[in-house]
């Protein structure tokens, strides 16, 4: 007892982190930032090959590339946030159709930008990343767009150039992520009190915070956008519809907010058995709907079980606060919570 | 209990008959919504930290309105809340159920016009994802009209000293009740400092390129009218300035502290106050767990006290009283904290003087 008072009477000097927050820093975070990096080197590399956007080898890489960033959209601090990295990854939810029309004017102008990867950064947020990707291979306006015009060829050349400079982009962004989350592992591995993390409560409250935010968007945003409410559902604002990814993005989040929330709770069995329970039944009801875009929301005869798995993702939220978040403690108070 | 409604508000428009004031509360100088068990309630509060009154509200509450002299008080629920209630604080009776109009929702805030005939609300037209100023009268607390606010999101919204001029905090985050309160337009939001007179926008403050992910929320208004704001930033990396002041026609100014400081804040404000003499500016930041006061002369921040779970401030003669979540309050010296008084309810977010 003794030396164990001895030991903690100086631990605030040398601050390390758990082996608990350091698996999820090496085990969850750093693997699924590396397949960000290469699935998007790989689209790339593709989309240089052929600007078919109805080739299989370019579908399928497109598929890779976006499911790896939905696996790492909850992680929202750290390198994805420096220069609106992730958002220029992820423009989603647009809700004022900006994406459409950013990439219908670049299209209609031939502007330069969308030619050269060293300028491109410079346009509207909107066009750039996978969502902007999608409605460039799979939206029949955009896809098509500049068709009828009288220089066809000459649309068709600007079309795959921007194309070409969509995916450029986005290996470069990821490559970027990749790059500085080894700098950025180590802050958080070895937090002090000038770096972003003072201690390994902070950065426990990092991931923390990680998790109920993912939940709360995959509950709040993926599925409740489109269900908007009984009266007036939405099908229209399901996420990455038009390739048909509605359905597989809330698994992927489900799948990659359940190896957060398993490693999170190492030391608390009890707690894991709980959520991993929920997190199955989630999972079940998923593959249940056997409704790749949610177009069930318009149904009165299936929507009903859409909302429910809406209601268990909640579920899971509140039984994180609930169990977790205090395990940890790191529970936030009644005015830290979550804002006015 | 039509009749008897009909007739309390029968009396309060009648202004040939007398009617009570604040003083028939008691001591009471401040409101806040709280929470006690599972319970929520909107509670009167002394200079001296005792409960003056509480009543039972049904949902979780968040800032309050106080007519400029009946003992009238608005409590709004949480956003995306749809209803408000009209408290009668010497009775405890209701006199009015607020309801948002269709396609609206409150945002938790609103104010009284000079004459207290009006009230204003902070209201969302999320289908549009437009900010809205709703407006009704307070003879019958019923809606008669509503203007643009001026930007998206707006959310605090206070009245000019002698005057019927607005300002008001376009927080510029756009959320939709489909979608909880999760933010839906960060990448493009656009934060906006507006003032109004008769539903028009008169001037628009925005902070520039650097703090396109500042949301500008809540405000204190100075008897010179310098308007005192305090922001949430919604950006990935480290806030450059959560606080700041403005006076109508000139540039914004922002507080400027050192960046161990403004990193201990934890991007978020959730409570702002000019002191009683306006010579401090009082901010409480509940996530970095402190409360700090800046000096309205020098523009610099003064103190800063380590606070658990901090929300609300309100102004005391030459420093501030603070609500915690965990039931405390604390008065603010020049340098001092001192515990005041310790309740059994949770205080939500803000303290409204009256």
């Amino acid at each position: 007892m003794k030396s164990a008072l001895f030991l903690f009477a100086f631990a605030p000097t040398i601050a390390l982190s758990s082996p608990m927050t350091d698996d999820v820093i090496t085990g969850h975070i750093l693997p699924r930032y590396e397949t960000l990096a290469g699935t998007a080197q790989t689209l790339a590399s593709v989309a240089g090959q052929t600007c078919d956007v109805t080739d299989a080898t370019l579908r399928g890489a497109y598929g890779e590339a976006f499911d790896a960033w939905i696996a790492v959209s909850h992680l929202r601090f750290g390198p994805s946030e420096a220069d609106n990295r992730a958002f220029a990854l992820a423009y989603w939810p647009d809700t004022r159709g900006v994406t459409p029309r950013s990439l219908t004017q670049l299209i209609t102008a031939e502007d330069e930008a969308g030619r050269d990867p060293a300028i491109f950064p410079e346009v509207s947020i909107a066009a750039r990343g996978y969502y902007a990707l999608e409605f460039l291979m799979y939206d029949d306006a955009i896809s098509t767009l500049g068709d009828d015009a009288i220089s066809t060829l000459g649309d068709d050349a600007y079309r795959c150039d921007l194309l070409r400079t969509v995916t450029a982009d986005i290996a470069t962004t990821t490559m970027e992520i990749n790059d500085d989350w080894a700098d950025y592992a180590a802050l958080m591995q070895t937090p002090s009190e000038g770096g972003p993390y003072r201690d390994d409560l902070d950065v426990t409250q990092e991931l923390y915070k990680a998790l109920t935010t993912g939940l709360e968007f995959t509950a709040n945003t993926r599925l409740g956008r489109p269900l908007g409410t009984f009266d007036r559902p939405r099908p229209a604002r399901a996420e990455a519809r038009r390739s048909e990814r509605t359905s597989r993005h809330i698994e992927i989040a489900l799948a990659t907010l359940r190896d957060l929330s398993q490693r999170l709770a190492v030391d608390h069995p009890n707690t894991h058995a709980v959520l991993d329970g929920d997190y199955a039944r989630a999972l079940e009801r998923l593959t249940d709907l056997a409704d790749p875009t949610l177009a069930g929301v318009a149904d009165p005869m299936t929507r009903f079980r859409i909302e429910a798995l809406a209601q268990l993702v909640t579920q899971i939220d509140t039984q994180t606060a609930g169990l977790l978040g205090p395990a940890l403690g790191v529970s936030a108070g009644f005015n830290a919570l979550d804002g006015d | 209990m039509t009749d008897r409604r009909a007739f309390l508000l029968g009396c309060l428009a009648a202004s040939a008959v007398p009617h009570a004031t604040w003083a028939a509360t008691g001591a009471t100088a401040f409101l806040s919504a709280g929470k006690i068990g599972e319970d929520y309630v909107l509670c009167g509060l002394s200079r001296a930290g005792d409960v003056t009154f509480e009543i039972p509200i049904p949902t979780r509450g968040h800032a309050a309105a106080a007519h400029p002299t009946r003992p009238e008080a608005v409590a709004f629920a949480r956003r995306p809340g749809t209803f408000a209630m009209v408290l009668d604080c010497a009775t405890g009776d209701v006199i009015a159920n607020l309801s948002a109009a269709r396609g609206r929702h409150f945002y938790g805030h609103g104010v009284f016009s000079k004459d207290g005939r009006t009230l204003f609300t902070t209201e969302n037209d999320y289908d549009a994802a437009r900010g809205v100023v709703g407006v009704w009268d307070t003879a019958t607390y019923t809606r008669i009209d509503e203007f643009d606010s001026g930007g998206v999101g707006p959310h605090d919204i206070k009245r000019l000293p002698n005057t019927d001029k607005l300002v008001i905090a376009n927080g510029g985050i756009e959320t939709h009740p489909d979608s909880g309160r999760d933010k839906l337009n960060i990448p493009v939001m656009e934060s906006n400092l507006a003032y109004l007179e008769n539903g028009k926008v008169t001037e628009t403050v925005t902070l520039g390129r650097t703090h396109q992910y500042a949301s500008i929320r809540h405000l204190s208004v100075a008897r010179d009218g310098t308007v005192a704001f305090g922001m949430q930033w919604e950006g990935g990396t480290p806030a450059p300035a959560l606080v700041g002041t403005h006076k109508s026609g000139n540039t914004p100014v922002l507080m400027s502290l050192p960046e161990t400081d403004l990193t201990a804040m934890n991007g978020y404000v959730a409570s702002i106050a000019f002191s009683g003499d306006d010579r401090h500016i009082g901010v409480t930041c509940p996530r970095g767990g402190l409360v700090q006061t800046y000096d309205t002369q020098n523009e610099r921040l003064s103190v800063c006290h380590v606070a658990d779970d901090i929300g609300g401030i309100a102004p005391q003669a030459s420093g501030f009283t603070v609500t915690s979540g965990d039931g405390s309050l604390h008065t603010i010296g020049s340098q001092t904290i001192t515990r005041q008084a310790q309740h059994s309810i949770q205080w939500d977010n803000h303290l409204v003087a009256l």
